[in-house]
């Protein structure tokens, strides 16, 4: 086993054992599980660094290396695509923790031979790796086991993803698997742990539905910072994987050239609807509704309403009430989940209907309508325009988000927690 | 951050604020509205005139009268030159200072930079302490008192509330110190003899004067400041293209704390000066507001430095131990658990009860205790500004956007300047200073 930190600065010697230059840096080839070690920077005596593909290497230990060629290729250093330099680009950086969750610094890196070859096998986020850098791996070990400080802390190379740094050269297309398989929350978590420059990298790599779930897990303000930093086409893409409601609000927050931007870019039909939540006050009904929800006919049977339910596959929060309209679209009831499920399969919504539904209109406030929904225990209140017409519904997550504030959502589990999506 | 909270009204106001000036960002979360628009320079500013500021220019010009004055354009000049250059590393680079020192120079130097950071910001958090015991001394409550309840308020406050609410607040009492420039308007001096002394510099090679002028560096200039507004344009999300705008508030807050120091030194100059006070205690240099509040003076002054220390005392610990963790990877956030950020919370609790423990040693003098605090960041500030000056020259990081070769000129020069003064400093012999204080 083998530190970065042991054999940089370590002498690199020819294969008649004459001095030859310095260890300066190591490039690995990513993609395998454990990254081999492809080449040797080294800086030869007057300065110049030169770079050696691995196979001159001969020996290779903390002592330093040695070469078994005589005649030396100088070549210029050309970094292929999937290398990166461990000490310049990986040493210090900042990485995502996977299976920690949460953004760490790369104090050391462990190499090992695995398969007949050196490897990246794992980086140290420790104290150890901190005191190892800093040469008091002795007495500061021991000092640090008196006071009963964490000490090791190793992470396999597949348990990291490397953060895209604005500053960093590492501009690799990373592919962030490991981070698809956290939950939308634990990504939002190390998302805010970053730079706000840093944050896209990790966002443009998710698929847009998963980029839109951890936008909604992310503070008003990173929000905002987040859409307005993100390509383009990009955002637009993203919000048209969010609930329109939401969408909305987050373009309300933007500035207006960027909102008219995105919303150019959206699909039309999705981007319909977004505008004419836009046109509503934010402290209203027509504010705070979505424009996500599924309307019946009363003519239609209970089995055909499930069946067409199956198709849909509506998302939790939209499927415990259905809206009864009629033929002009206006709002003349409502049906519950329950309502269609214990229904004989053949008998018509309209039996079952219950009648004079609960609702407000667009303009009402928005404080009204979770009172509303508080006074009368509802998951969602339809929200009609003058006439009478169905326009949206507000949900009980997001009338109560507006009357207590935002911080209620992270303390409280989500009412319509997901249920496993296939 | 319930965002019932705000008046509607003042919501309103600040959604068409915003879609007319598209450089500010209006916090949702804003108590105030025109802090909300306040750019992070100015913010950075303001925060220097704290404890440390007050104690340190009210002594400038209590001891000295209008004799050092030029050492604030001085002063003035080199504070403008380092807020840009942190505010143009934020935007360009997206990283905090102690992010890039990290990157940059490994971890060896960032663990030096960071012991530094430690010492300075200590040292602030002991002023802070020293200033509010001073505060509260004028209305008789002993140090003993106050120290150890706003130790554990201020532990509690932020654990508990939030430190964006902190901050604001903080910054709404820098308001009180407007009374210096009424108060000197009010006193009225020979404006001639303060022009004359601005651009005469006059230097005097005694210990008390050398300390006085490393100290005013040191409160006017802190590293704290850069740290807190590199990392708070790269927080904001501003980048380059909004470069001018970031510049200007750099500029401004900048100038605008001197122009606040200025009046203080020109106050006690006229108001403590004459009577040859040497300031022991904030009751004298509470005089200096007598013209304006007189009877009041020391309630108004008592409160000013109340509030600007105790609260500045907040944020110093937090935002260090931010910086520190950062750099070394190490989960940082009030919001967390002891167990989950052991060292975060540790040097967080840590600050506080050192700060605190210092200032309660039995007999040592308060005003000595700050103005010793402001000494130690002027020693300190060289340091923090080699690492500045090298990182934003790196092409590497900063692109075009490196110091031209005229500002390199006039900061490296700067930074020399602050060296000698220091190793003058400590060649005429600290230990006789010692004996005195």
């Amino acid at each position: 086993m083998l530190f970065l930190s042991q054999v940089i600065g370590k002498p690199v010697l020819d294969r008649h054992g004459g001095a030859f230059g310095k260890v300066r840096d190591l490039i690995v080839a990513l993609g395998e599980q454990y990254p081999p070690v492809t080449g040797v920077v080294i800086r030869v005596t007057g300065g110049r660094e030169i770079f050696l593909p691995w196979s001159d290497v001969e020996d290779f230990d903390e002592t330093g290396a040695r070469l078994h060629t005589s005649s030396i290729d100088i070549t210029v250093f050309q970094q292929r695509p999937n290398e990166i330099r461990l000490y310049l680009d990986l040493l210090d950086k900042q990485i995502v923790d996977v299976e920690g969750r949460k953004i760490v610094r790369v104090n050391d890196i462990q190499l090992a031979p695995v398969r007949g070859r050196l490897r990246l096998v794992a980086v140290d986020v420790g104290l150890t790796g901190i005191l190892r850098r800093l040469g008091f791996s002795g007495p500061g070990e021991r000092l640090a086991r008196a006071l009963r400080l964490p000490m090791e802390n190793y992470i396999e190379w597949e348990e990291v993803d490397p953060v895209e740094s604005s500053v960093s050269s590492l501009k690799l297309r990373v592919p962030h698997a490991a981070l698809a398989t956290l939950h939308p929350a634990d990504v939002a978590h190390i998302v805010e742990q970053l730079a706000p420059r840093d944050r896209t990298g990790i966002l443009t790599s998710l698929d847009d539905e998963r980029a839109a779930d951890v936008i909604e897990e992310l503070s008003a303000e990173d929000q905002v910072d987040v859409l307005e930093a993100l390509p383009p086409e990009t955002a637009a893409d993203i919000l048209e994987e969010m609930g329109p409601d939401d969408a909305a609000d987050l373009l309300a927050d933007l500035s207006e050239e960027r909102k008219t931007e995105l919303l150019g870019l959206m699909e039309p039909e999705e981007a319909s609807d977004v505008r004419e939540l836009l046109t509503y006050g934010e402290e209203t009904a027509g504010g705070l509704m979505t424009k996500d929800f599924i309307t019946v006919s009363p003519q239609e049977t209970a089995q055909q309403v499930i069946d067409r339910l199956r198709e849909l596959q509506p998302d939790a929060n939209h499927v415990y009430y259905l809206y009864v309209t009629d033929a002009q679209g206006m709002l003349v009831g409502t049906i519950t989940l329950r309502g269609l499920i214990i229904a004989d399969p053949d008998t018509r919504v309209s039996e079952f209907t219950r009648p004079e539904p609960i609702s407000v209109t667009v303009d009402t406030d928005a404080d009204e309508v979770a009172r509303a929904i508080a006074r009368y225990n509802l998951l969602a209140l339809p929200v009609v325009d003058e006439e009478g017409q169905m326009q949206g519904v507000v949900t009980v997550d997001d009338a109560m988000e507006r009357a207590l504030g935002e911080g209620w959502r992270k303390r409280l589990p989500e009412i319509f927690e997901p249920v496993e999506e296939t | 951050m319930t965002r019932l909270a705000i008046p509607r009204p003042i919501r309103r106001a600040q959604r068409s604020l915003r879609d007319r000036l598209p450089n500010f960002r209006v916090h949702r979360s804003g108590v105030l509205l025109f802090l909300g628009v306040m750019g992070p320079g100015l913010i950075a500013g303001l925060a220097g005139n704290d404890a440390g500021g007050i104690a340190t220019y009210s002594v400038l010009g209590a001891e000295t009268g209008l004799r050092m004055l030029w050492i604030l354009p001085v002063t003035t000049v080199m504070l403008v030159i380092v807020l840009e250059m942190a505010a143009r590393m934020g935007a360009v680079t997206g990283q905090g200072l102690g992010d890039l020192i990290r990157d940059e120079f490994g971890i060896r130097w960032t663990l030096f930079a960071m012991v530094v950071l430690l010492i300075a910001n200590g040292a602030n958090v002991v002023a802070e302490f020293a200033g509010a015991a001073a505060a509260l001394e004028i209305f008789g409550v002993p140090r003993f008192v106050t120290v150890p309840i706003v130790a554990a308020g201020i532990w509690a406050l932020v654990v508990f509330a939030g430190y964006r609410v902190v901050e604001r607040v903080f910054l709404s009492v820098a308001v009180v110190f407007l009374a210096y420039v009424v108060s000197a308007f009010v006193a009225g001096p020979n404006w001639g003899d303060v022009g004359r002394g601005l651009v005469t510099p006059s230097v005097s090679f005694d210990t008390s004067t050398l300390l006085l002028m490393v100290a005013t560096v040191g409160t006017t200039v802190t590293p704290y400041m850069f740290f807190y507004l590199q990392s708070s344009v790269a927080d904001k999300g501003l980048g380059p293209e909004e470069l001018s705008f970031e510049r200007a508030d750099a500029i401004l807050g900048g100038v605008w704390t001197n122009v606040i120091a200025l009046f203080i030194v020109v106050v006690a100059a006229v108001t403590i000066f004459p009577r040859g006070i040497q300031i022991q205690t904030a009751e004298q240099a509470a005089i200096a507001l007598a013209p304006v509040a007189g009877n009041f003076a020391k309630a108004l002054f008592a409160f000013g430095l109340f509030g600007a220390s105790v609260l500045a005392a907040t944020v110093m610990p937090l935002t260090t131990s931010y910086a520190v963790c950062e750099s070394f990877g190490w989960e940082s956030g009030v919001s967390r658990k002891f167990s989950e950020a052991p060292v975060f919370m540790g040097l967080y609790t840590a600050l506080i009860v050192i700060g605190a423990v210092v200032v309660l040693v039995p007999g040592l003098p308060l005003f000595g205790v700050i103005l010793v605090s402001q000494n130690l960041n002027g020693i300190l500030l060289p340091i923090v500004l080699i690492f500045m000056l090298r990182l934003v020259n790196k092409p590497r990081l900063m692109g075009s956007h490196v110091n031209p070769p005229w500002l390199n000129v006039v900061a490296w020069g700067l930074t020399g300047l602050i060296i000698l003064l220091t190793g003058i400093l400590f060649g005429s012999g600290i230990a006789g200073w010692i004996s005195k204080a």
